[in-house]
């Protein structure tokens, strides 16, 4: 990845970015491009028509029977899946309104950022895109479809981290209302208890859809680097509490990684894909793991 | 040790002690709060559930509560109620009155003494608010501190103290025991009496009614009826052995509480002289009368004592009545100028005999026929009598006149040639008229006495002299016009006057409307007849007899003529008139200054013994000379018993409870009393602010070393 594109891609250099459509342009394209791969790359093709080979046609699509028989070299050319639907759940309680860095992007921003470059990503492969966010119930929800993008994406601007969250109930809803089976992409914290959360997470597995679980959290989360005693205060319920974070960090971080486990393990056993997102981190790494989830599926398909 | 609160309220501030505690657990640091997305995590670590409980400082903790503690209970203002604590707190604020005895009885033995401890002993234990009165005694009472909540000028006034040489009265001073015990407002009232309680101060009618709840205490001091010789009353007999006055002392030893016979010696002095000594046996109870041979008394304040040779007296002989003082002096008989009518031989004689009867200062009778003698030797009489004979006219009258209105009197005995022209009405009373025979049955009586006027008065009450039996065969009818000038001092059965006085000047003008012999009536033969005409004639003088000697107590206006004169002081009120002044000595010695002057100038013949007075500066002049001796009563030692004393004054009001009248109030004021006395608020206020000095220091040292050891700080909160 040149130092270019990892600029692009680095949530402080994203946070600067006000629109969100030239955001996720911006990410997905330079994403892309460093990949080297065909704009209209896509895994759900149906084969349409040869065409003579050019130079800078990727090898692979070279259709080597026909060369065969022909000696000429000819390239498939695929039609490319278009009824695809593709469902961004995102979680907007309280908590995602977290961020350590001040300078740096919340857990909202990063999974603000996060859908935008997907919905877009997806967009562009001819998937219908919707959108939905939620806290303890199903706040906003933009139906999948071809040309909701752009509501998706305005949606997804507005979202605000303030109330409390609850996945089940949440999910539930939203459960419901995606009707097509398709891929559903759930961006959370998940300050849920693991069976709580795997319960909500069973819902739309159970209605057939390719689940994608990203669980984003904040550095400070995951290393609790706190020192001295002072008073924490939970986002979502006001509750403050007295701590001692040098007596306190040996025990939260078993606790913290032993739910990340817990919930990963029980995402890869119902056969979920869970990713676990760091804040600081570029989104590169999300948008890879999505891009190598996308083509595994459609390899097993 | 029961311990109680003024305000209990406040103690409500003790569940402040809680609240460092609360503090300490519940305090939100919103200044070092840091937004975090859950506390999911953290709510489960077990660690950070005790510690968020646990209490790190405890000394500082304990500082701040004990501190809270202590103002609370000090706001609370407690006291320890526990009566053994407590002390002499009683019902409270008590306003005590401490009566104590200074009559020369307590001078027996050890008795001063330990009236003073017992004084003392009640001035020990006064609260903040208690007052106490000091009233010192004897026949009259005087507050020596009133009233005051500080106890050691009651204590000081107790060293300076002495005894007097007065007698014992109760009255005055629980009346003024009364007084300021009624005038308190303090709840507790207290009433000690320190005495050696004789009988003889206490009459039963003192009639003091105590204030309601007010404690009596008799503190009895001495022993009860010791053994005791004192002299009594010393009669002087006077008499004339050629021109020559003498005087017969007659002294009464008397002796109470003794076993078996005594003998003792008594002395008569003279001017400081022992003049004559007799041995006297005294019985076991009674007395005895001691006469003396009788001396001349050739000088004017001639000083005597009769006094009790002190040996062979017990220790606890009582020594001030052992002596009785007198002074005499000769030529204090009244001058009567009997002027008989000429050619009737010897008409006053009867008056002049009764007149001639006494043994006291007596009279002077001189008997002058023909006319009125000069105004010279008027002026030697104090009594003219015109027995049966016209008043006199012209310059005879006139001087008359102004020997009456210069304070001598005039006796005219009516008869039958008695009377006055009219135009002398003006000042004799009425107008005489003719003779009336009174010849049914057995004659005229007397029908009214005017028993209040100074003739009669001496006849006031039974056996005390018989007029009625007298007898009037002849009168002179007698006109008296009513008005305040004229006094009807008798009348007739028939009620004409028979006896009538008016005021002239300084003088007074007595009319007798019969005789004063035999003729006209039997009343001369009757037994009344001497001390009717002595009456008579003392009236009519102005004068009383001239005391011996003085109570001690007594006061002299020595500005007062005419008490003077009765004192035998006269030339002392003359002099002092005459704007020169006076030195009075007393016994002790001390000096007393009367200067010259109309303005009332008082002796206080405080002391037993003689007073001198004299001109100041002048040693040579013999001086006159006033004789004081105690009071008798005093010297009958019978003590009261303190329960009846004690009983006759709660019978007035008091009680010898505690906590009478109000007793919310009582107790009220109690409690305040012991508060404001133990004063504990003041040691829990200082115990406090040490706490709070210490936990300050405490604090800031623990904050100082939580500042070195800080480390690094927290990250920043969450955002929008």
């Amino acid at each position: 990845m040149s130092p270019a594109r990892a600029q692009f891609l680095d949530p402080k250099v994203l946070a600067r970015i006000d629109n969100l459509e030239l955001l996720a342009r911006t990410v997905v394209a330079g994403f892309l491009n460093g990949l080297h791969r065909a704009p209209h790359l896509g895994l759900s093709m149906d084969f349409a028509e040869h065409r003579a080979y050019v130079p800078g046609d990727d090898t692979r699509h070279l259709d080597w029977r026909l060369f065969a028989r022909t000696d000429r070299h000819y390239v498939k050319q695929y039609e490319a899946e278009t009824n695809a639907n593709v469902m961004a759940l995102i979680d907007v309680s309280a908590s995602m309104s977290y961020g350590s860095d001040p300078e740096g992007l919340t857990k909202l921003d990063y999974a603000r950022f996060l859908t935008a470059c997907l919905l877009h990503f997806s967009r562009g492969q001819r998937d219908r895109v919707g959108l939905a966010t939620f806290d303890d119930d199903l706040r906003d929800y933009v139906p999948p479809s071809a040309r909701n993008l752009d509501l998706a994406l305005h949606v997804l601007d507005r979202a605000r981290a303030e109330r409390r969250g609850d996945l089940y109930p949440a999910l539930l809803k939203a459960a419901e209302r995606v009707g097509r089976r398709g891929i559903v992409v759930v961006v959370s914290d998940f300050y849920e208890e693991v069976d709580r959360a795997m319960e909500a997470l069973r819902l739309l597995r159970g209605r057939g859809h390719d689940l994608l679980v990203f669980r984003v959290m904040d550095p400070v989360e995951l290393e609790f680097p706190f020192a001295d005693p002072t008073h924490f205060e939970d986002l979502e319920t006001g509750e403050q509490m007295p701590v001692l974070p040098k007596k306190l960090k040996a025990g939260y971080d078993r606790l913290v990684s032993e739910h990340v486990a817990e919930l990963e393990e029980r995402c890869t056993s119902e056969r979920m894909d869970h990713v676990l997102l760091d804040t600081s981190k570029p989104l590169d790494l999300a948008l890879f793991r999505y891009l190598t989830i996308r083509e595994r599926k459609a390899r097993v398909r | 040790m029961p311990l109680g609160f003024l305000v209990p309220l406040f103690l409500v501030g003790l569940v402040g002690v809680v609240v460092p505690i609360i503090v300490h657990l519940t305090r939100k640091q919103r200044a070092d709060v840091v937004r975090f997305p859950s506390l999911m995590f953290l709510e489960k670590v077990p660690f950070q559930a005790e510690s968020r409980r646990r209490i790190h400082h405890w000394f500082l903790l304990s500082l701040r509560a004990a501190a809270l503690a202590l103002l609370a209970a000090a706001f609370a203002r407690p006291f320890v109620s526990d009566d053994a604590i407590a002390g002499a707190v009683g019902v409270g604020p008590t306003e005590r009155v401490i009566l104590l005895d200074r009559s020369y009885s307590m001078a027996i033995g050890e008795r001063w003494s330990e009236a003073l401890d017992a004084a003392r002993a009640a001035t020990q234990g006064f609260g903040p608010l208690d007052r106490v009165s000091l009233v010192l005694f004897d026949q009259s009472a005087a507050a020596a501190v009133r009233s005051t909540s500080d106890a050691s000028r009651v204590r000081s006034a107790l060293d300076t103290v002495a005894i007097t040489d007065r007698a014992t009265r109760y009255g005055p001073a629980l009346k003024l025991a009364e007084t300021i015990l009624q005038e308190s407002e303090l709840p507790g009232k207290s009433l000690t009496l320190v005495s050696d309680l004789q009988r003889g101060g206490w009459t039963g009618e003192e009639g003091v009614q105590l204030p309601e709840g007010t404690e009596v205490q008799t503190t009895l001091v001495g022993v009860a009826a010791p053994a005791n010789v004192a002299v009594g009353e010393v009669a002087l007999t006077r008499d004339r052995l050629r021109s020559v006055e003498r005087v017969t002392p007659v002294a009464r030893i008397t002796r109470t509480g003794g076993e078996g016979e005594l003998d003792i010696q008594v002395v008569l002095e003279v001017d400081g002289r022992e003049l004559q000594r007799r041995t006297v046996t005294l019985p076991a109870a009674g007395a005895v009368p001691v006469a003396f041979q009788a001396f001349t008394l050739s000088n004017r304040h001639t000083r005597g004592a009769v006094r009790i040779a002190t040996a062979g007296l017990s220790e606890t002989e009582l020594l001030q009545d052992n002596a009785r003082h007198f002074v005499s002096s000769p030529g204090r008989a009244t001058g009567v100028l009997l002027l008989d009518p000429p050619g009737r031989g010897d008409a006053s004689l009867y008056l002049r005999q009764a007149l001639a009867v006494g043994t006291g200062d007596g009279f002077r009778v001189e008997r002058v026929t023909g006319g009125v003698p000069g105004a010279e030797t008027l002026a030697a009489y104090s009594v003219v009598f015109l027995d049966d004979r016209p008043f006199p006219v012209g310059a005879e009258g006139d001087r008359l006149r102004a020997f009456v209105e210069a304070g001598g009197g005039l006796v005219i005995a009516a008869g039958s040639r008695g009377g006055w022209s009219a135009d002398r009405s003006d000042f004799l009373p009425g107008t005489l008229g003719g003779v009336e025979d009174r010849e049914e049955g057995r004659g005229g009586r007397l029908g009214y006495l005017d028993y209040d006027h100074p003739v009669f008065e001496l006849f006031r009450g039974p056996r005390r002299g018989d007029f009625s039996s007298a007898r009037f065969f002849r009168a002179r009818s007698w006109q008296v016009p009513p008005g305040d000038s004229v006094r009807v001092l008798a009348r007739f059965d028939d009620g004409t006057p028979a006896l009538a006085e008016r005021r002239l000047g300084e003088g007074r003008v007595l009319v007798w409307a019969s005789t004063l012999d035999a003729f006209w009536t039997d009343l001369a033969l009757q037994p009344v007849f001497v001390p009717f005409v002595h009456q008579l004639a003392r009236h009519a003088s102005g004068r009383t007899d001239v005391l011996d000697a003085f109570t001690a107590g007594q006061i002299l206006d020595v500005t007062d003529a005419r008490a003077m004169e009765t004192a035998g002081l006269g030339e002392i009120a003359e002099a002092l008139a005459s704007e020169e002044g006076r030195i009075a000595l007393s016994p002790s010695g001390a000096s007393i200054d009367l200067p010259a002057g109309d303005e009332p100038h008082f002796l206080e013949l405080a002391e037993q013994g003689f007073y001198e007075i004299r001109p100041p500066g002048r040693s040579d002049v013999r001086p006159v000379a006033v004789a004081v001796n105690v009071d008798l009563a005093e010297a009958d030692l019978v003590p009261l018993d303190p329960e009846e004393v004690e009983a006759s004054l709660l019978s007035g009001g008091g009680t010898s409870g505690v906590g009478a009248g109000d007793p919310a109030r009582a107790r009220e004021l109690q409690r305040e009393d012991r508060e404001r006395r133990q004063s504990l608020w003041r040691w829990l206020l200082v115990a406090a602010f040490v706490l709070l000095a210490a936990e300050t220091v405490w604090a800031n040292r623990i904050s100082r070393s939580g500042v070195r050891t800080k480390g690094t700080g927290a990250p920043q909160g969450a955002q929008g």
